[in-house]
Order: C-alpha cells, then sequence, then structure tokens
C-alpha cells in the first residue's frame, strides 16, 4: 500500500512518500521515486491502482504542460487541483479513475499550497494530509505538531516523527521514503530515510 | 473584374489570394457605426455610437457594449445580429474555462478562442464570415489590453484603435491624441473627444455608449448620467 504524506509550511509544501514498487505479495524495487513532476514547481503524489496512476498522471501532466505551450504561461497550483478533479469527476460515471492524490505547489504570487483529491473526485485544500493506511497513523500526530509558521526543519522532524509511527504500528510498513521539498526554487530531495 | 469571379464561394480562394467574401464582409464592418477602444496605464475604455433607425426607438433596451466576463467586455461595429452570436459563444467559453480551472480567462486567451470561432466560418461550407469586427477590452494578470478581432479571425493588441465607418479620421485623431502615459480618465476623454470628431450631431449619454474597465477590474458599461457628465467635462 502507497504512503503520502504532505505539510503546508510558511513558503513550502514538504511531501513524503514511501520508495517501494511491488506486486501483490513480491517487492519489485525498493528505490521507487513516486513523487512526480507536473512542472518546475508542481509535483503530484499519486496513490492506487497501477496502470491507472501512472496513466492518470501522464494525462494530466501532458495537458498542463500543453497549456503552458499554447498560452506560454503556466497554469496556478489551484487551476491544475481543480483541473485534475474535473477529470476526475468526468470519468467517474463511465470508467473511473482509482487513484488518491496529493497536489503540491508553489505560486510566485499566491505562494504554497497543498490539495488532497480522491478517486470519487473530492477536493479539499488542506495543511497537512495524506493517503494510505499510513496516514491514519500520522494524521491525529501532524495535528498536534502544525502551525502556521512552520519551517523546513520542523516539518522533516514531523514527517520523521510520523514514519516512525507507521513503522511502529503499521503491519506492512515499507521500509524506505523519500521526502520532498516545494518553495520559490522549485522541487528538490531532502531527505532519503 | 476578374476577382467577381470568384466571389461566389467563401471558401474558394480568387488569383490574387483573397477571399472575396472576407473582403466584402469587412466592408459590412466599415458600413457600420464607428467603434473605438484606448489602452490607459491603469485601465480600459471602448465606446460607440448609438446610431438608432428612428427617435420612435426606445433607446434604453439597445445595448450595444456587452459584457463577455466580469473583467472583459466587448463593443463592435458591423451587423448586430452577428455580435449577439459571438457574444453568446464568447460567454460560453469563459464559463467553460471558469468550470475547468476556477480561475477566470486570460483575456488573450478567450481573444484567441473568439478569433478562432470567426476563422472556422471562413473555411466550412454553407456559412459565411461574421459581418462584424470586435473590439475585446480586459483587465487581469498582465494588465489592461484592448484587442481587435476582424471577420477573418486575424486578432491584434491595440494601444488604441477604431472601426466602423470613420475609423480612418478617428486612427488620425488618436495617433496624435495618444500617449503611453494616459490615465483611465484621460483616455475616457479622449475617447469622447474622437467620437465627437466624425459625429453628426450633439453627442449625449443617449446617443453614444461608453464602457470602462480600471484596476479594480470590473468591467462596467457607463449609464447614461455618466456619460453625459463625462461629456460636461470634455466640453
Amino acid at each position: 500500500m502507497d504512503f503520502f504524506v504532505g505539510i503546508k509550511g510558511k513558503d513550502f509544501v514538504m511531501v513524503c512518500s514511501d520508495t517501494s514498487a511491488s506486486h501483490s505479495i513480491i517487492s519489485i524495487k525498493q528505490d521507487e521515486d513516486k513523487i512526480v513532476p507536473i512542472d518546475d514547481h508542481k509535483v503530484f503524489c499519486i496513490a492506487g491502482e497501477a496502470g491507472d496512476r501512472v496513466n492518470f498522471s501522464e494525462y494530466i501532466i501532458a495537458n498542463v504542460k500543453l497549456y503552458a505551450l499554447r498560452n506560454e504561461t503556466e497554469l496556478s497550483t489551484k487551476s491544475v487541483a481543480n483541473y485534475t478533479r474535473g477529470e476526475l469527476a468526468a470519468a467517474l460515471r463511465s470508467s473511473p479513475y482509482h487513484c488518491n492524490l496529493l497536489l503540491a505547489g508553489y505560486d510566485k504570487e499566491t505562494g504554497p499550497a497543498l490539495y488532497w483529491m480522491d478517486y470519487l473526485a473530492t477536493l479539499n485544500k488542506i495543511n497537512t494530509g495524506g493517503t494510505g493506511y499510513g496516514s491514519y497513523f500520522t494524521l491525529s500526530l501532524f495535528d498536534k505538531m502544525w502551525h502556521p509558521e512552520l519551517t523546513p526543519d520542523e516539518a522533516v522532524a514531523m514527517i520523521e516523527a510520523g514514519i516512525a509511527e507507521v513503522k511502529k504500528r503499521l503491519v506492512v510498513a515499507p521500509p524506505h521514503y523519500i521526502i520532498k521539498i516545494v518553495d520559490k526554487d522549485g522541487v528538490r530531495v531532502v531527505k532519503n530515510v | 473584374m476578374a476577382e467577381s469571379q470568384y466571389s461566389f464561394s467563401l471558401t474558394t480562394f480568387s488569383p490574387s489570394g483573397k477571399l472575396v467574401q472576407i473582403e466584402y464582409a469587412l466592408n459590412a464592418v466599415a458600413a457600420g457605426a464607428t467603434s473605438l477602444g484606448i489602452s490607459a496605464t491603469d485601465g480600459v475604455v471602448i465606446a460607440t455610437e448609438k446610431k438608432l433607425p428612428s427617435t420612435l426607438v426606445d433607446e434604453t433596451t439597445v445595448q450595444k457594449i456587452m459584457t463577455i466576463t466580469p473583467s472583459i467586455g466587448v463593443v463592435y461595429s458591423g451587423m448586430g445580429p452577428d455580435f449577439r452570436v459571438l457574444v453568446r459563444r464568447a460567454r460560453k467559453t469563459a464559463q467553460t474555462y471558469f468550470q475547468t480551472y476556477k480561475e477566470h480567462i486570460p483575456v488573450a486567451q478567450l481573444v484567441r478562442e473568439t478569433a478562432a470561432v470567426m476563422q472556422e466560418f471562413t473555411q466550412t461550407g454553407g456559412v459565411r464570415p461574421f459581418g462584424v469586427s470586435l473590439m475585446m477590452a480586459g483587465y487581469d494578470d498582465n494588465g489592461p489590453q484592448l484587442y481587435q478581432i476582424d471577420p477573418s479571425g486575424s486578432y491584434f493588441a491595440w494601444k488604441a484603435s477604431a472601426i466602423g465607418k470613420n475609423m480612418t479620421n478617428a486612427k488620425a485623431f488618436l495617433e496624435k491624441r495618444y500617449s503611453e502615459e494616459v490615465g483611465i480618465e484621460d483616455a475616457v476623454h479622449t475617447a469622447l473627444l474622437t467620437l465627437k470628431e466624425g459625429f453628426e450631431g450633439q453627442l449625449s449619454g443617449s446617443n453614444i455608449e461608453v464602457g470602462v474597465i480600471g484596476p479594480d477590474r470590473t468591467f462596467k458599461v457607463l449609464s447614461e448620467a455618466e456619460v453625459n457628465d463625462y461629456l460636461q467635462e470634455v466640453e
């Protein structure tokens, strides 16, 4: 089961994902990067059914890129979130995409933003959140530790506390994780756990 | 002339490389009432003559300047009914964009989509080009903008321009009067003076229409009283 969490800080968004790719009981690889860049300042964390994840993310990313090429301007995080939700909603009553996802982005004018979406095309703008079994163990922990002026170091500490909790209490906890940050300088890896 | 032999079908080029129906559509525009637009540092103004066929027409029900979105307005020269159709399409395009992205469509994109519709009608069987040129005024994150869209589907961004009957004189007048630093208030005055140049009779709030958009990004058609106030300042 994929583990994703996202935390919005003062002027950044930090996301963490596990790095295992598995097929039923077989672990295929332990160093898979599942945080996918949409453009220089936005990323997707998509969990769910294998084929749908990749197909859906590639579809959205291609359309976002097309918009940027056509109009010589990039979409805002809010626009991408609503566009993605719209695509999930349109497919829902015929051939749904079974994906839950986090969208993390940084816009120059409006700052950091974190959105949570599920396979039913629910869209919520959040400060902290996650998908998968792992998130159940981390949500209340984040509620306790989060505050609006969060710094990147505090966010890393929060995520590491969350990972520790998951490893302790989740029966099939993934062993390795990758933490990335999205801010005014773009997307980069903070840490591999 | 050999040209006229090719004027029967819109979708056939003439030997000189023209699509004659589009030329004729531009003639329809040039026969229409004068409209103009001026882009200022902090907004855009568009204005038009509202010449009605008879004094018996209830001029309060005639509206030539239309709002497409709260931050984009448009005026035309040419055939009124064709304008209505384009306004309808443009409004739908703008709402579809908002539905998808939950953000307002940028002016340049709406212009492009509308121009694409007009171009479609120059390359499809069984239709004729639209007999209007549009002046679209808007304010978005790229600032105040003014665009002209022609029946051919070509579009241009202008600092100031005029279309319709008196466009050559009006454009010459604007060329002399226009400056890059002009603010929205001065632009309204200049617009009224430009309309006055080619106007037969006395300008008043009931025979012209003025639309303005400022830094509040809200397009507004001025009321008759407001137009009369501006006219008094100009006299």
